[in-house]
């Protein structure tokens, strides 16, 4: 027989342990970890993979490296190119650009930063197996770049093997560490340790969990087009690594971070609300469509493809998947680009034309189609979907893995029996040659479409190599122009980059290439 | 136990790694995804470039000199370079499975804590108000999903309360010589209490959450295995003997119940070190788990290779460790 006040005793002395240890665990909850005087907290949906400016091709990963390094040239608020560690840049020839390094910059160690610095990184960039027998992933991000040669102490000469009028707007993309520091550690040890010319200076990274950057108060001040040009101003800035978007927001609403990158839409109302915080919005450069397979029946008929063009109600999606944070295109460019063509015909609403033209190319009674898509982009394929079966398309759709969905439609073949895919494609550049050739032109290795026009073909290849960028313009609206025509994809949107941002935090605004430079920002 | 018996569980453990080295080789290369295309994303790219990518990852190679490369590699104790990261797999490992070892020692202690009194109270009071709610809690508990269980304990005591952090191991303000990895201990071992509150309270949030579900198996065990041992006749002649209750159900019934519980808790651990990279998102923990699941949808081969062997390994020992711990808590066990 059990007996019940010995019970009770144990049950007691068992619900005191418990208590103890709560009220243990709640003490040191209350305990410790302040916001320290000058320190700015960022949390980034993801860390580094490398410190090495060279080795990666990640984006994240560069958006931490640039408030470390500086580059050759970079990008004013304004997106416009202007020069960050270079005095100047000019054209010599058709294949050779000069640049002319600032005089007097200094790494963080204090060692000088000179034209044999840029050639250095120059020559590790665009050599084969220049970086411990391993070529840079970074490569074809240089194009026709072949390496370069040293002229002076300030200038360093960049030798291309064919004309390539972007150069310019690419060379932002790399950031410079010094020649002294790489011969001294090795290729190995710069993914973690770094000496560059930039405004804060590493002081630890705590891997998958914060990268700790400090104010280099010897910094040079930065691009002299952006003001103000000095050292950073907070003493301290934390990247700390926060994947999860509901928690990157709950750290943002706890006061734990004063930026946050990768706001969902869902989360606007929530960080709006709040008292401590608010949304900043930027466009993007990310290009939405929905690529229509035009090797396949019945999307080799253009009827069909601007019938699902006339389908979809991009203001709708926009306004209530979106949050309105979207600019719809009638194209692939974004209105923020280099050359976009403002001219361009709208695809608007319209599911009575739209059934008009299935009627016309032989569907009276619709078109069956399957969407594929990734898991991300599940509800909005979803929605496009649905609005497509008001004019009679009826869409259904199908989720992949993205490392599974990208291969799949990556050749003709392995597309054949594809219908429609529901992706994006990036424009760093803010370039058409950065979205266009790869997307577009024959054979290009996101065009998913298959679309394959000599015009366009021969005039994306033609201003590849156009010095004169007037004319480079006016061929790539001209490109628009019969892409917008031909409607290989549904066009979509360009969504914008959102950020909840602390009230504290001043001087800061988000940049349509997606870093987060802290150079001139600030918390009260 | 036994030296023999030792050293034909340690013969043991080869075929075992082998069998998973070559099952997770062939799953992971040969499912679907490029990782050269994933890695050059939609930026510029050329031919030259993916063919340089694929030299450097040594994937211009037959998948089958491939494997034998693997296993050579592996028997010398190298897993290659990360794809992604550029740098050696075991170093990147190390760096962030002492983050994923403490989570999960302090989830188990945390669980344990919880599960064995809740199960032993129930047992000892069965069919009583407290059982009801030990066995409708540990039912919450199982069918909870433990990132949903996460945001609702960071939004509560973090965003609303301010009491815990969102996330992280540390405070930034504290330098903390690694000794052995984990933070609460090193922190002890460097006498430095204001860093060791601060580590203690970062881990609270995501170690209740994955302790939560874990808790409420190991407490149902405990409790069906506690019922049982009561009924027993060695625990009724205790009773009888006039022992008193507590020494009773502490002493002479506990240690035989605790047997089945032992067994689950080395399961449960071992899952928990593979699979606990839900919370370690959550929570922005910086363990293992989180890197294994990004390793997998980047198809980082060198290091989803590197680490599933690690988890094999961890597992056995488990299992192994588990069968100690039945010798002492039953002498009659010999293994």
């Amino acid at each position: 027989m059990v007996d019940a006040g010995k019970n009770r005793q144990s049950v007691a002395t068992c619900s005191r342990a418990l208590l103890t240890a709560g009220a243990l665990v709640l003490f040191a909850g209350m305990a410790g970890g302040a916001y320290a005087a000058g320190e700015l907290r960022v949390g980034f949906s993801q860390d580094a993979q490398t410190l090495d400016p060279a080795n990666h091709r990640n984006r994240e990963t560069e958006t931490i490296i640039r408030n470390l390094c500086d580059g050759i040239l970079t990008r004013d608020p304004a997106m416009k190119v202007v020069p960050d560690l270079a005095e100047s840049i000019r054209q010599i020839d058709a294949t050779t650009w000069e640049i002319k390094v600032r005089d007097g910059l200094k790494s963080h160690s204090g060692a000088p930063f000179t034209a044999a610095d840029i050639k250095f990184n120059l020559d590790r960039l665009t050599k084969e197996n220049a970086m411990g027998g391993q070529t840079s992933p970074r490569k074809s991000l240089l194009g026709p770049v072949t390496g370069s040669e040293l002229v002076d102490a300030r200038t360093v000469r960049v030798k291309l093997s064919a004309p390539w009028a972007i150069l310019p707007a690419m060379l932002p993309f790399q950031e410079m560490v010094s020649e002294a520091h790489a011969k001294k550690v090795g290729d190995a040890a710069l993914a973690t340790s770094v000496d560059c010319v930039g405004p804060y200076k590493l002081v630890e990274w705590r891997r998958g969990d914060a990268v700790i950057i400090a104010r280099d108060p010897g910094y040079y001040g930065g691009a002299a087009a952006i003001p103000p040009v000095g050292p950073a101003k907070p003493d301290r800035v934390i990247f700390k690594i926060i994947p999860e978007n509901a928690s990157r927001v709950a750290a943002l609403l706890a006061g734990e971070v004063d930026i946050i990158n990768e706001l969902p839409p869902s989360a606007i109302k929530q960080v709006e609300a709040s008292d401590k915080a608010k949304v900043m919005a930027v466009n993007g450069t990310r290009t939405f469509f929905l690529a229509l397979n035009m090797a396949k029946k019945p999307f080799d008929d253009p009827r069909v493809r601007k019938a699902l063009n006339h389908a979809v109600d991009r203001k709708l999606i926009i306004d209530r998947i979106l949050a309105g944070k979207a600019t719809a295109l009638n194209g692939v460019m974004s209105p923020d680009a280099f050359a976009f063509n403002d001219k361009l015909p709208e695809y608007a609403y319209d599911p009575a034309l739209a059934k008009t033209l299935l009627a016309e190319a032989g569907h009276p009674n619709g078109i069956e189609l399957t969407i594929d898509t990734t898991g991300a982009f599940k509800s909005t394929a979803e929605a496009i979907a649905a609005l497509l079966a008001r004019s009679n398309i009826k869409a259904k759709v199908q989720v992949w893995e993205g490392a599974v969905l990208s291969p799949m439609w990556a050749t003709a073949e392995k597309r054949a029996e594809r219908d429609a895919y529901f992706t994006s494609w990036g424009n760093g550049a803010l370039d058409p040659s950065d979205i266009m050739v790869p997307t577009l032109r024959t054979k290009g290795r996101g065009n998913f479409a298959g679309f394959s026009n000599a015009k366009v073909d021969a005039l994306l290849d033609a201003a590849e190599t156009e010095t004169d960028q007037t004319k480079r313009a006016e061929m790539y609206k001209e490109a628009q122009a019969i892409v917008n025509a031909e409607a290989p994809w549904v066009f979509l949107w360009l969504p914008q980059d959102l950020y909840g941002v602390s009230k504290r935090l001043k001087g800061w605004q988000p940049s349509a290439d997606s870093r987060i430079n802290l150079h001139d920002a600030s918390v009260d | 136990m036994r030296l023999g018996k030792f050293v034909e569980r340690f013969i043991g453990l080869i075929p075992v790694l082998f069998g998973v080295s070559v099952i997770v080789f062939l799953m992971i290369t040969l499912t679907p995804g490029d990782p050269v295309e994933i890695m050059l994303g939609d930026a510029r790219s050329s031919p030259e470039q993916e063919a340089a990518l694929r030299r450097d990852m040594g994937l211009d190679r037959p998948i089958h000199e491939r494997f034998f490369l693997f296993i050579a590699n592996a028997l010398r104790g190298e897993f290659g370079l990360s794809f992604f990261h550029r740098r050696p797999v075991i170093d990147v490992i190390g760096e962030r499975l002492p983050a994923t070892i403490e989570l999960t020692l302090v989830a188990l202690v945390v669980a344990l804590a919880i599960a064995i009194p809740l199960g032993v109270i129930a047992a000892v009071k069965r069919n009583s108000w407290l059982d009801r709610v030990a066995t409708v809690g540990s039912l919450f508990g199982v069918s909870m999903p433990g990132f949903w269980f996460g945001i609702l304990l960071i939004l509560l005591f973090s965003v609303k309360l301010g009491w815990f952090p969102v996330s992280g191991r540390i405070g930034f303000s504290a330098e903390v010589r690694s000794v052995t990895g984990l933070l609460l201990i090193d922190t002890l071992i460097a006498g430095r209490l204001d860093s060791f509150w601060q580590a203690l309270r970062h881990i609270s949030l995501p170690a209740l959450t994955l302790a939560l579900p874990m808790a409420a198996v190991l407490m149902r065990v405990t409790r069906s295995s506690m019922i049982e041992v009561l009924r027993a006749d060695y625990v009724l002649f205790a009773e009888a003997k006039g022992l008193a209750k507590a020494r009773v159900i502490g002493l002479h019934a506990l240690k035989n119940a605790l047997i089945p519980t032992v067994t689950v808790a080395a399961l449960e651990t071992g899952s928990l070190l593979g699979g606990n990279m839900i919370v370690e998102t959550v929570f922005g923990w910086p363990g293992l788990g989180r890197l294994v699941v990004e390793a997998i949808f980047s198809r980082n081969y060198p290091l989803v290779q590197a680490a599933v062997l690690l988890y094999a390994v961890t597992y056995v020992l488990l299992n192994f460790l588990a069968d100690l711990i039945y010798t002492w808590l039953n002498p009659k066990v010999r293994l």
